[in-house]
């Protein structure tokens, strides 16, 4: 067999930008930016040019909003921020003074006052802004085209790899609509806005291609975005191997959806639940998608972050959370380091053995009230929906001094008239290796427990996860970390106390089943890797899990559970 | 009208998301935002005039409110700038 780079191709090299594959016919585009000539118009024009320029921006900002049913979560932001430039007061202004006072023609003044600032921005010399300035100059073009009505937006076949200088955000959805299958882009970095909608959409991507316009011609082509090429006239044995590779890519996405509304059982018919993570609003609406109906992880920092902790601002954010889905809400109560709350505060020597999650809360009452307060009335709307989980719990004490807050505001509002929820479940993070070991005298006192693996593994192989220089010690599947879990899921069995992970092993597909195979089965995790955990769960049979978990629990190394994982799961 | 002077705390200063976020901050208050720095004076309220002063991690910015909630609108903006407008937290 050849290798794959041998034989007549020629090979464009860039830097990888979004992972996966295209096969097809390259179009390439050397687009130019717009130029607009000064021209002058009538008195009795300026009211139709204001209302000229009103409308195209009336277009981009719904075209903008449009985009943002597309896009995951860390891309909003980035539409967001073009939306804000579009409807900019200091545009708006200047664009009107240039046609009432100067009487020149909308796209004239709309094109000037965009180069006036990208001018200003590049004047600045500022790094910050070389990103935005491909921006700015794509919001201009977009306006002027919208303006003159050059709705001549570049058509392409689907299936198509367009090669281009850049692309704004905006084209690249469209051109996504009319069946894009891969991009190269001359210019960008990966973290351009172009490129962070490309991850978003699943379209292959390569940037920084150089001369990539002219080397390549209108011809069938490959691209690998995970390599970083666009291969030109590939070889019959190199398409064929790339066709083979694109077909499991295709038929792998596809068994993974169909999956997503298929019944949560594994192969011996036991059922299992994939919950989602979640901390922000903007993040339900893809939970549909997953099928995610429970929320395992409600993160609530945000809030003390934005500082957004006052009664209403925190019952509505908790009612629009519940309103996402259909089951149950876990609340984890704020867990920060006491440096998040009081700038003021000295720096602790060891922060993260220091005064934080529910260490912290239970010194500062109010904070702790107001939050318990805000949950247990939304509780008692949801009934039987609303589980509260406590951070950081290193021994027992804790929780019983949680319970009694939850019991006197609960007794609070009933007197108050407000509708509670009696049973609403109280459980706690077992992320404190103290708290893995002692968890059958927790569990004995508590509804429900949820191994945090992320800070489990910190503090058990005693590494710091920020440090790089460690990093390679973060070992989320070292056999230590299994060993812990299974003496939890062993307390918790026994005490009969609900279990469940919300860790990062959890949406990790080998972790997902070691877990199951220690009887978890309750798993909480990224909405985006449930497709993969439950393809994995539903593909083997109790009896061949728990074989796997005792795998964990017996090897020596972290790199033997992962070889053992690969050869298990074929089996 | 009131003043009031402030640094930029944020590692990599005021680049388009928190210029973003200044502005929906303070596009909800009714009083006038200015920002000056080093003899410019840009107006709060636009995201492409925040832009254009590059604030960089420590610069020195002073705000001007005028209007009828000005107060509010600084106690409000100022915190925002001081919690590195919830960015670089975690």
């Amino acid at each position: 067999m050849n290798e794959p780079n041998a034989g007549t191709s020629k090979t464009i090299k860039g830097i990888p930008a979004s992972p996966g594959i295209a096969i097809g016919k390259v179009v390439c585009v050397d687009n130019k930016r717009r130029k607009v000539l000064p021209r002058s118009i009538q008195a009795s024009e300026i009211e139709s040019q204001l209302a000229q320029f009103q409308r195209a921006r009336d277009t981009i900002v719904a075209e903008l909003g449009d985009m943002l049913n597309y896009l995951k979560t860390e891309s909003s932001a980035i539409i967001e921020t073009q939306k804000q430039i579009v409807i900019d007061i200091e545009i708006e202004k200047r664009v009107s003074a240039a046609i009432r006072e100067e009487l020149l023609s909308c796209d004239f003044a709309v094109y000037r006052t965009f180069c006036d600032f990208i001018e200003r921005l590049k004047e600045s010399g500022s790094e910050l802004f070389q990103q935005r300035i491909i921006d700015l100059e794509n919001l201009k073009d977009r306006f002027i085209d919208v303006i003159c009505g050059n709705e001549a937006s570049l058509e392409i076949e689907a299936g198509t790899i367009l090669v281009t200088k850049e692309l704004s955000p905006t084209e690249l959805v469209s051109l996504h609509e009319k069946g894009l299958s891969g991009l190269v882009m001359e210019k960008g970095g990966v973290t351009s806005h172009a490129v962070l909608i490309a991850q978003s959409l699943d379209i292959p991507c390569v940037v920084n291609a150089k001369d990539a316009i002219k080397r390549a011609a209108n011809e069938k082509a490959v691209l690998n975005g995970r390599e970083g090429i666009l291969i030109l006239e590939p070889g019959k044995n190199e398409l064929k191997v790339y066709q083979t590779k694109l077909r499991k890519l295709k038929k792998t996405q596809k068994r993974l959806l169909k999956n997503i509304s298929e019944p949560s059982v594994s192969k011996s018919g036991t059922e299992f639940l994939l919950a989602a993570n979640i901390e922000f609003e903007s993040e339900i609406k893809f939970l549909k998608k997953y099928n995610a109906g429970h929320i395992g992880l409600l993160r609530t920092e945000g809030l003390l972050f934005s500082n957004k902790i006052s009664y209403e601002e925190q019952t509505g954010f908790y009612e629009s959370v519940l309103k996402g889905v259909d089951g149950t809400v876990t609340f984890r109560l704020f867990d920060v380091g006491g440096d998040k709350l009081n700038a003021k505060l000295p720096q602790e020597a060891n922060p993260f053995l220091g005064w934080r999650g529910i260490r912290m809360l239970l010194d500062e009452e109010n904070l702790l009230e107001n939050q318990l307060k805000a949950i247990l009335t939304c509780a008692g709307k949801n009934k039987g929906r609303v589980k509260i989980l406590i951070p950081m719990i290193s021994i027992l004490e804790e929780v019983r001094a949680v319970k009694n807050v939850v019991q006197r505001i609960q007794n609070e509002l009933s007197e108050s008239g407000t509708e509670i929820d009696e049973h609403v479940a109280i459980g706690a993070m077992i992320e404190v290796p103290g708290a893995a070991l002692h968890a059958e005298q927790l569990a004995a006192e508590l509804d429900f427990m949820s191994i945090g693996t992320n800070d489990l593994t910190q503090y058990t192989l005693a590494v710091d996860r920020g440090n790089e220089k460690i990093s390679g010690l973060y070992q989320q599947q070292h056999p230590s970390i299994w060993k812990l879990i299974k003496a939890t899921a062993e307390a918790a069995h026994k005490v009969n106390t609900e279990l469940a992970v919300c860790g990062e092993l959890a949406g990790d597909v080998l972790g997902a089943c070691g877990l199951f195979g220690m009887g978890i089965k309750n798993l909480s995790m990224i909405a985006s890797s449930i497709p993969k955990v439950k393809e994995e769960l539903i593909s083997h049979t109790d009896e061949e899990f728990k074989q796997f978990a005792d795998i964990c629990i017996s090897a020596a190394t972290t790199t033997q559970i992962k070889e053992a994982f690969e050869d298990w799961r074929i089996h | 009208m009131i003043k009031q002077k402030i640094t930029i705390q944020n590692s990599s200063g005021l680049h388009a998301r928190p210029s973003a976020a200044l502005v929906k901050t303070a596009s909800r208050f009714k009083a006038d935002f200015y920002i000056h720095m080093y003899g410019y004076r840009v107006n709060g309220k636009s995201i492409l005039g925040v832009m254009t002063l590059a604030a960089e991690h420590g610069a020195e910015l002073e705000l001007e409110f005028d209007g009828a909630d000005e107060k509010e609108a600084m106690k409000t903006i100022t915190e925002l700038i001081e919690n590195k407008f919830g960015f670089e937290d975690e």
